[in-house]
């Protein structure tokens, strides 16, 4: 008996067991527990006699600690040197009165440590027991900068470099043009920097810039981490009480406008599959201002959240115009923005702008429900607690409460109002600040595809044209004259350059050119045709031979210092087309395919634009000069797998060679560099031997 | 008496060093459960949220030669749902609870993440405890990710420059070793896996016994004790055999040298040196040589191929930290105009100083206090000091490595420095590639 009532019992335990392990009813989601407590850490704060204020969150949890130092200047035009601020901010750490730039390294390195420095401000962190090694070099380089005309040189080229592949960059065109219509070309935030801008900047404008703007009395310091407040003292004191305090000039700016209308903006660029749509306004929303919260929600159902905004779900996950849409609204003391945006395919630029007004207007026009209110609380109040991880976040708080002068609770006080946002807030701030009809549509796109469908979105039925900083480019819409065609326009280039009977005795050619590279020696340029259809052309550098193609009619190789190779498929077709004289007299042959496509303007000239699909499959794009016929640019597209690649040609100089005019000078933009190409010497039916166009083994 | 007096001197300033240590020390708890499962819960309370996670035991190295990518792939399919969530519903939880997530994975292992409110840490072990028990892997949620993961090679590796880089550097260095593939695997094999081919996966490796949950944050450590007993207790042990290759690369005895034409404008040049596994001294030593080379401005191979010479615009060397004997990875890519054998003379003469001068005093201390700033730095947050956590525990078995790692790296003397540089770090053992633009 005992026994089985042993077994008994253990056999009730094991049930027990089972069903106490049942309740665990996996089919529901875990409720979460009380919400914790956000609770936002303190900060301590202090001034110095000449007006630098310094915020202090102590965190003793690693051994490390950043300063951050910033001035807080209003925003400045920088008109002819555009650029010049950030120039001289990235010059801070380029050398001190006692320090080279190789020396500043050295001594970062040293320590572990780490130093930025830009436009208004320097950062530095290291481990704690570098605080004051650390601070000093922030401190030399804070006060003593002396902006080596050398590193500036160096600065400036990287820049030229930078601005040339912006012209390839659709996403830093679109926040050009899309900053200087929102704004206005002479507010300080829709200025754009360009070459010439960038030319413009001295040693001089720089040290003027520094010397004007780094003064104590507008600047803050934020340390975080591992030091107490009595060290941080002594630190801030001993190395910037000496820091000399000085009137800053301030700065008014006219409030920019939202325009009466939607305009419709564009931006051409060639080649492009795919529009960047950008839709935005300027708006008067300060920070900390009795909207901003409610602002944030709004737009969180709109097009913000990580998902779930309308405008994901609508042009995504619906339509499948895009793989991202999105919105976001932007407070600032001077003027805010409202933008929204997408790359979408050409073919549905038009209908995707229709999309984007129609949640504009969705949301100005019927209340969002509880359920997509209460969720987009939910999800911004786990944002505001997780980046509360951070003690920087801490920092920013104290930092935005003193420049903003926002009330001492207002960060603490958050997500109380956040929880108590309703439907109706949510309505009239999108009532307020979500202008369907007062927007400026900027468009960067393929001009050809696009722009055409877009007028209805534009004020008056207008589309305005742009160039890639955001002046506005005049013509572009003119109309081709009846009846023109590609064969007119070619024929009227080839009479002009000596015509058809002229260039057709031409048997063989040769011309040698100069291509300086910037920091390097200047390129020896050849090119010689013979017998129709052989073709050499080599690059050296400074005797040496660093590329050459050889076609002998049949082959062709690929050689350069690493070896050569042989070209083939789509490599040696396409050699085989350049080894024309005048590839222009065979446009007109069977396998190639002309178009006439518009007018341009090329250096402030009209010019034709012709398409050219060579039997290859190479696409390119010509540009006539109306007036005098001649070929004035041309670009290549390539088919890579990273999408098309554009390489623009400028042509012009054209100079008389036994009765024909050749160019001689070519600009060439490759891979964001500008290179020019001078032709040194012109030979018309030289004597070459075949010799040099054979291939070896 | 001098010495007595020096004794006492370095007494406190060990003591010194020591609590200083201790201060900063990363508490945790760790336990493992009955089906094999190891805990780690590390309870900080500075901001109020938690991080839960999960690393296994697999990567692309446990992977058949013939199904490569299945390690990988899972990363993907794991967010597709379970028997309790809906399809796509599973990230839908974490961010409407406020949360975020990710997954990741390497050659060694897989590593899940949610970083979330802590009033939500049963949420978090319901989503892992549901991944872990009884993931979804049939057929739509495989097709559906087959078009993704083939996306995501096309946009990493055909699609970036010098992207392809690893894949073409492994599969050169190793010749019998399962790292000669890459975590992405073979697309064609993944195209033509059976759908029971990644349940077999599932079933052996997705077990308990082959992971470690890692939670820190914002916790109490005897409620999550219990919540970890209610949603993870009961998924049972995994009874299949865990495949752990144990294939030792033959020694590289000749230089292997390659050129790859690709989409890019500059040329590169890439060499890879055997190395041994991570967790070995001459590891530690070979990670303190890479920093020397290539960490900040004033590190060898930047001030001599970038700053003085300028004949490169990026240059770099990384170890890669691996389970079974790695590769340390140098990489320029040339200035405009600068022939890759040009910059590759620089980089061997940098590497050549290395190998015939001992590092200076000044030198071999700079290296000690960038290794130790690091140190600090990089558990800085609460999904950092997970993972590094499990990391320590999955692959050493001493969690607490998180602590005294540093320890080994400070053992590291100058002339261990020269000695690996002189052992590893020669022609013989390396494969040196040219990337060449394809015009």
């Amino acid at each position: 008996m005992k026994i089985q009532h042993k077994l008994f019992y253990s056999i009730f335990l094991m049930l027990f067991a089972v069903s106490a392990q049942a309740q665990l009813d996996r089919s529901k989601a875990p409720k979460p527990s009380a919400a914790p407590e956000i609770h936002i850490g303190d900060y301590q704060s202090f001034t110095l006699e000449n007006g630098l204020k310094v915020f202090l969150v102590e965190n003793h949890q690693l051994p490390q600690v950043s300063f951050n130092l910033s001035i807080d200047r209003d925003p400045i035009r920088e008109n002819e040197s555009v650029g010049v601020s950030s120039m001289a901010g990235q010059m801070l750490a380029y050398g001190t009165s006692t320090r080279t730039k190789a020396q500043i390294d050295d001594e970062v390195d040293f320590i572990g440590a780490r130093l930025n420095t830009h436009s208004k401000g320097v950062y530095a962190f290291s481990l704690s027991k570098h605080a004051e090694k650390t601070f000093s070099l922030l401190a030399d380089v804070l006060l003593h900068p002396v902006f080596p005309a050398e590193e500036l040189e160096k600065l400036k080229t990287q820049a030229y470099s930078g601005l040339a592949n912006q012209k390839s960059s659709p996403d830093a065109i679109s926040k050009n043009v899309s900053h200087a219509l929102c704004y206005g070309l002479n507010h300080p935030y829709g200025e754009t920097e360009t070459e010439e801008t960038v030319k413009n900047i001295s040693v001089e404008k720089c040290k003027a810039y520094y010397n004007t703007f780094f003064k104590p009395n507008i600047s803050y310091l934020v340390i975080v981490g591992d030091i107490k407040l009595k060290a941080a003292k002594k630190l801030v004191k001993s190395y910037l009480g000496k820091w000399k305090k000085g009137d800053v000039p301030t700065f008014k700016y006219d409030m920019p406008k939202q325009p009466v209308a939607n305009r419709l903006a564009f931006v051409n660029k060639a080649g492009a599959v795919q529009s960047v749509i950008k839709i935005i306004y300027p708006i008067d929303l300060k920070p900390g201002s009795p909207d901003a919260i409610k602002v944030s929600v709004m737009n969180a159902i709109l097009g913000g959240g990580i998902f779930s905004g309308r405008l994901m779900q609508n042009l995504r996950e619906d339509k499948a115009f895009t793989y991202g849409a999105r919105s976001s609204i932007d407070s600032d003391p001077l003027v805010g923005y409202f933008s929204a945006g997408a790359k979408v395919k050409n073919q549905v630029t038009d209908s995707a702008i229709v999309e984007f007004l129609y949640e504009m207007q969705r949301i100005v026009d019927e209340p969002v429900s509880e359920e997509d209110l209460k969720m987009t609380i939910n999800l911004l109040t786990g944002m505001f607690a997780l980046q509360l991880e951070e003690p920087r976040t801490i920092a920013r708080f104290a930092l935005n409460t003193a420049r903003y002068n926002l009330p001492k609770d207002y960060y603490t006080n958050y997500l109380k109002k956040l929880s108590q946002i309703t439907v109706a807030d949510v309505q009239a701030m999108a009532k307020k600040y979500i202008k369907p009809k007062n927007a400026i549509i900027v468009v960067v796109g393929s001009k050809d595809e696009v722009s055409g469908k877009l007028s209805r979105f534009g004020t008056n039925n207008q589309v305005e044209f742009f160039d890639i900083f955001g002046k506005p480019i005049q013509e572009n819409t003119k109309k081709l004259p009846e009846g023109l065609t590609a064969q007119d326009v070619v024929n009227k280039y080839i009479t002009a350059i000596g015509g058809a009977k002229k260039l057709k005795k031409v048997k063989s050619f040769s011309m040698s050119a100069l291509m300086p590279f910037p920091g390097a020696p200047t390129a020896a340029v050849m090119a010689r045709y013979h017998k129709e259809n052989m073709y050499v052309n080599s690059l050296s550098m400074g005797g040496n031979v660093m590329q050459k193609q050889v076609f002998d009619g049949k082959k062709a190789q690929e050689s350069s210092m690493r070896g050569s190779r042989m070209l083939e498929g789509d490599d040696l077709k396409a050699i085989k087309e350049d080894a024309a004289i005048f590839q222009v007299l065979k446009y007109l042959d069977k396998g190639y395919k002309i178009e006439l496509k518009s007018i341009e303007t090329i250096n402030g000239k009209d010019a034709y634009a012709v398409h050219i699909t060579f039997p290859s499959g190479k696409k390119q794009t010509d540009f006539f000069d109306v007036k005098s016929g001649l070929k004035v640019k041309q670009i290549e597209f390539k088919e890579t797998s990273r999408g098309v690649m554009e390489q623009a040609m400028e042509i012009s100089d054209y100079k008389e060679i036994s009765g024909i005019l050749f160019p001689h000078t070519m600009q060439m933009s490759v891979g964001g560099q500008s290179l020019k190409i001078s032709v040194q010497n012109i030979a018309v039916n030289p004597k070459l031997k075949d010799d040099l166009f054979k291939i070896k083994k | 008496m001098r010495p007595k007096f020096l004794k006492l001197i370095l007494f406190f300033l060990l003591l010194g060093t020591f609590s200083a240590q201790a201060q900063n020390k990363i508490k945790f708890v760790e336990y493992e459960l009955e089906n094999g499962l190891r805990v780690i819960l590390h309870e900080n309370h500075s901001a109020p949220l938690v991080a839960v996670t999960v690393m296994y035991h697999v990567g692309s190295k446990n992977e058949n030669p013939q199904m490569t990518g299945f390690a990988h792939f899972f990363e993907h399919l794991l967010f597709e749902g379970s028997e309790n969530i809906k399809r796509g519903e599973f990230s839908k939880y974490v961010e409407n609870a406020g949360g975020i997530l990710n997954a990741n994975t390497t050659y060694d292992r897989t590593f899940y993440y949610e970083l979330l409110p802590s009033n939500q840490l049963e949420l978090g072990m319901w989503l892992e405890s549901e991944r872990m028990l009884h993931a979804k892997v049939e057929k739509i949620g495989i097709q559906t990710q087959k078009k993704v993961v083939r996306e995501e090679a096309n946009q990493r590796v055909n699609n970036t420059p010098y992207g392809s880089i690893l894949q073409e550097i492994t599969k050169r260095s190793y010749k019998v070793h399962p790292y000669r593939w890459t975590v992405l695997g073979d697309m064609e094999q993944l195209a033509n896996a059976r759908d029971e081919e990644f349940v077999n996966f599932y079933k052996t490796f997705y077990v308990p016994n082959n992971a470690v949950l890692s939670i820190a944050g914002d916790i109490n450590i005897k409620d999550a004790k219990k919540l970890i007993a209610k949603y993870f207790a009961n998924i049972p042990k995994g009874k299949r055999e865990i495949y752990r290759p144990k294939i030792t690369e033959p020694e590289q005895t000749s230089e292997r040298r390659d050129t790859v034409f690709d989409n890019i404008q500059l040329p590169a040049v890439i060499h890879a040196y055997h190395i041994p596994a991570q967790g070995t001294p001459d590891f530690y030593a070979v990670n303190m040589l890479s920093t020397l080379l290539s960490q900040g401005k004033s590190s060898r191979l930047q001030r001599a191929l970038v700053n003085e010479q300028q004949k490169a615009v990026f240059v770099g060397a990384f170890p890669l930290s691996l389970e079974d004997p790695g590769l340390s990875l140098s990489f320029a890519i040339c200035n405009m105009n600068v022939a890759p054998e040009d910059a590759e003379k620089s980089i061997d003469a940098v590497y050549k100083e290395v190998r015939e001068n001992l590092i200076s005093e000044n030198d071999f201390q700079k290296i000690r206090n960038q290794m130790e700033s690091d140190f600090f730095t990089k558990n800085s947050s609460m999904a950092t000091i997970a993972e590094s956590l499990a990391n320590y525990k999955l692959y050493f078995g001493d969690a607490n490595l998180i602590n005294t790692e540093i320890d080994h790296y400070m053992k590291v003397t100058r002339e261990d420095i020269q000695r690996v540089a002189q052992k590893y770090f020669t022609e013989s053992n390396r494969v040196a590639l040219y990337y060449l633009p394809k015009q």
